[in-house]
C-alpha cells in the first residue's frame, strides 16, 4: 500500500547548515498492517509519518500510496487523496475549539464533497463507538485529554480511510487512558481492517501492532 | 473540497475572536464611512453648483463690481446681497453686440419669525416676465403659462403645498408649482415677477411688521443670454468694457469662491482618506498576520484533513471579506443616513451647499464605499493569508 524509496529529509537550520531528519529510507507497508514505529525523540518518526501522509515534501526519494506518487499530484489532488484515504491522530490537541464535538468529527466529511447528512450520521455512529455519543454537543475544552483523543480518533475514521496515521496518540495521557486508547486502536484495526501506522517513543506499545519498526538518527534501525 | 464548510468555519472563528473581529470590522467601517461621506459631500456640492448654474440658465451673469461673491452667496446660501446695479444698466447691457437677451433680477428676503410672513426668512427672486428666460420656459412647459400678479413658484423645499396661498409681508400669493431640487438655497426660494415684488413692497407699508424696501431703479443682477455662435467669455469682456461698475461672469465661472472652497475641501478629504486607507490597511494586515500566525497549527490540521492550499486561502480571505462586508456596509449606511439627517447642519458648518442624491445615486455611492472597504481589507489580508496557506502542513503544525 505504501512504498517509500530513498526517502531523505533535511531542514535548513540557518545558512548552509542542513540537519538531516531522515536518511535514505526504503520502506513498504502492506494493506491491513498495524505498524508501530518507535524511536527516541529526534529519531525522525514524526517526519517519516508526515512524509507518508504528504504533509511534508521529502528532500529526496519517492512516496507512493497505492502506486500513486504523492508528489506527482497537484496540491488539490494530494489534499483530496488525503481526505478520502487517510485519517490522522495527532500528538497535540487538534480539535477545533470553535466547533462542537460532532462538528469536529464530521469536519473531514464536510471538507469532502460528501453530503452533510451522511457525514453527520457517520459522526454520531463513531462517537457511539468511542463512547462519547452523549458529548456530541459539547465543545473540546469541556472534555478531558483522553476524551479529546477519542474524538480525534472518531474524526480520523469519518471518511472510512484505508490508512490511519497516528503520531504519539497517547503521549499526554495517563497509563490507564493510554491503554484505553491503544485498545481502541486494536479494536478499530481488527474490526475494519484499516492499515495503521502509529508512531511512539513508548516501546511497551509495540505489543498492540502487527509489525514493529525501530528508528534511530533518521534511519530504520531494524 | 467544500468551501461552504470552510466559510462556516471562518464564521465560527469570527465569533470566537470578538476583539479582532471588531477591530477589523471597525477598519472597514471607517474606510466605507469616510469614503461615502467624502463622495456625498463633494459630489453633492459639485452637482449643486452645476444645477444652480443650470437653473439660472444664463450664459453670462452681470453683477455690481466686487459683489460676485455676495451674489453667489445669495443664490446658493440665501445671504441676501445688499449691493445694487442701476436699472439703466439693463438696457446698456442689452445693447452690447452679441447679447440676445438681458433680464434683470432682484433678490429679496422675507422677515424672520414675523406674523406677516407664513414662512420665516425666505429668499425671493423677482424677475422681469417680459425678458426672463430662467424660470419662464419651465413655467410654460409645466404650468402652461406665465406667472401673473400675486402668483409665485417655489423651490422644492418651500414648505407651503402647491396651489395653496403663501403670505409674505402680509401680501398673499398663490403658489402655482415647485421646481426640481438643486441642493442650494434656490430650493427654498420663491420666484415672483417684478410687478408682484413691487406690489408686495407697496402693500407691506400697511400690512407688514416691517415694510419691504426695494431701492428705486435698482436691480441685483442681470442674466444674459448670448446670440447663437457668440462666445460667452468674449461677450462678458465686452459687457465689462461697455458698462462701468459691473462684473460679468460667464456661467461656468459662477460660484468661483465656492468651487475653490470645495476643491480645497476635496483635497483635504482625499488626503485624510488616503491616510485612513494606509492606516486601515496596516492595522488589517498586522491583525490578520497575528491571527493567521496564531492559527497556523489549526490551519495545518485543516490541510491534513484534506483542505487544499487554495481552499484555506479562500477561507481566510472569506473571513476578512465577511468582516469587511459587514463593517463596510454598516459604515456606508451610517454615513449615508448621517449625512442625510444632518444635511442642513453640514451645509451651515461647511459654508457651501450640497445636494443629497436621489436613491439610485445614493445606492451607487454606498456600493462604492463598500467596494473600497472590501478591496483595502481584502488586499491587506491577502499577503498573510497567502503566506500561511502556502506553508507546508507539517511545518504549520510544528509550532
Amino acid at each position: 500500500m505504501i512504498c517509500l524509496r530513498g526517502i531523505a529529509k533535511s531542514y535548513e537550520m540557518g545558512r548552509d547548515w542542513p540537519i538531516a531528519a531522515l536518511r535514505s529510507i526504503d520502506l513498504d507497508i502492506e494493506r491491513g498492517e498495524f505498524v508501530v514505529i518507535t524511536g527516541r525523540s529526534g529519531a525522525g518518526k514524526t517526519t517519516l509519518l508526515n512524509i507518508i501522509a504528504g504533509l511534508a515534501r521529502p528532500t529526496a526519494g519517492s512516496v507512493k500510496v497505492d502506486g500513486v506518487d504523492l508528489w506527482s499530484l497537484s496540491d488539490r489532488q494530494r489534499s483530496l487523496l488525503r481526505n478520502r484515504t487517510m485519517g490522522f491522530v495527532f500528538q497535540f490537541p487538534s480539535l477545533l475549539a470553535s466547533l462542537s464535538v460532532a462538528q469536529n468529527v464530521a469536519l473531514p466529511a464536510s471538507l469532502a464533497s460528501d453530503v452533510d447528512g451522511g457525514g453527520r450520521e457517520r459522526a454520531y455512529e463513531l462517537l457511539e463507538m468511542v463512547g462519547l455519543a452523549d458529548r456530541r454537543f459539547s465543545h473540546p475544552r469541556q472534555l478531558s485529554a483522553g476524551q479529546q483523543q477519542r474524538v480525534v480518533i472518531a474524526r480520523a475514521l469519518v471518511n472510512r480511510p484505508e490508512l490511519l496515521l497516528a503520531d504519539e496518540p497517547s503521549s499526554d495521557l495517563d497509563e490507564e487512558t493510554e491503554a484505553e486508547i491503544m485498545t481502541l486502536f486494536g479494536r478499530i484495526h481488527s474490526e475494519t481492517g484499516v492499515t495503521i501506522v502509529l508512531v511512539t517513543h513508548a516501546k511497551q506499545l509495540v505489543a498492540y501492532g502487527t509489525r514493529h519498526i525501530a528508528m534511530a538518527d533518521g534511519e530504520v534501525a531494524d | 473540497m467544500r468551501l461552504r464548510s470552510l466559510i462556516a468555519l471562518a464564521l465560527h472563528n469570527l465569533a470566537d475572536n470578538e476583539l479582532r473581529s471588531w477591530l477589523l470590522g471597525l477598519c472597514a467601517f471607517a474606510i466605507a464611512a469616510f469614503a461615502v461621506t467624502t463622495v456625498l459631500v463633494v459630489h453633492g456640492a459639485q452637482e449643486s453648483l452645476h444645477l444652480a448654474a443650470d437653473r439660472l440658465g444664463a450664459d453670462v451673469v452681470v453683477v455690481p463690481r466686487g459683489a460676485a461673491t455676495q451674489v453667489d452667496g445669495a443664490l446658493l446660501m440665501g445671504t441676501v446681497s445688499k449691493t445694487w446695479l442701476p436699472s439703466s444698466d439693463v438696457a446698456r447691457i442689452a445693447a452690447v453686440p452679441g447679447v440676445a437677451v438681458a433680464s434683470p433680477q432682484v433678490y429679496l428676503e422675507s422677515l424672520s419669525h414675523a406674523s406677516c410672513c407664513a414662512v420665516s426668512r425666505m429668499f425671493i427672486v423677482a424677475y422681469d416676465p417680459r425678458t426672463d428666460f430662467t424660470v419662464g420656459p419651465w413655467l410654460h412647459q409645466s404650468l402652461g403659462g406665465a406667472l401673473g400678479l400675486e402668483q409665485a413658484v417655489g423651490g422644492c423645499r418651500v414648505t407651503v403645498p402647491v396651489n395653496h396661498n403663501i403670505m409674505l409681508y402680509g401680501y398673499t400669493m398663490w403658489l402655482r408649482g415647485k421646481l426640481e431640487p438643486t441642493g442650494t438655497n434656490l430650493d427654498q426660494t420663491l420666484f415672483v415677477t417684478l410687478p408682484t415684488a413691487y406690489a408686495m413692497a407697496h402693500s407691506s407699508r400697511t400690512t407688514a411688521v416691517r415694510p419691504l424696501v426695494i431701492p428705486r431703479d435698482s436691480v441685483s443682477s442681470v442674466m444674459v443670454k448670448v446670440r447663437p455662435g457668440q462666445a460667452p467669455a468674449r461677450i462678458a469682456r465686452s459687457i465689462a468694457d461697455a458698462v462701468p461698475g459691473v462684473t460679468a461672469i460667464v456661467s461656468p465661472q459662477m460660484f468661483a469662491a465656492y468651487r475653490s472652497q470645495i476643491s480645497g475641501l476635496l483635497r483635504i478629504l482625499l488626503l485624510v482618506l488616503g491616510l485612513l486607507l494606509v492606516l486601515a490597511a496596516a492595522v488589517t494586515a498586522a491583525l490578520f498576520a497575528m491571527a493567521a500566525n496564531e492559527r497556523r497549527r489549526e490551519l495545518g490540521v485543516l490541510r491534513a484533513l484534506g483542505a487544499s492550499c487554495g481552499a484555506v486561502l479562500v477561507a481566510l480571505l472569506g473571513e476578512a471579506l465577511t468582516l469587511a462586508l459587514v463593517g463596510g456596509l454598516a459604515g456606508a449606511l451610517v454615513a449615508a443616513v448621517g449625512v442625510g439627517l444632518f444635511h442642513t447642519l453640514l451645509i451651515s458648518a461647511l459654508g457651501f451647499p450640497f445636494l443629497f442624491p436621489a436613491f439610485g445615486r445614493l445606492a451607487g455611492e454606498v456600493v462604492l464605499g463598500l467596494a473600497l472597504a472590501l478591496v483595502v481589507v481584502g488586499a491587506a489580508a491577502a499577503l498573510p493569508a497567502l503566506r500561511v496557506s502556502r506553508q507546508e502542513p507539517a511545518d504549520a503544525m510544528r509550532q
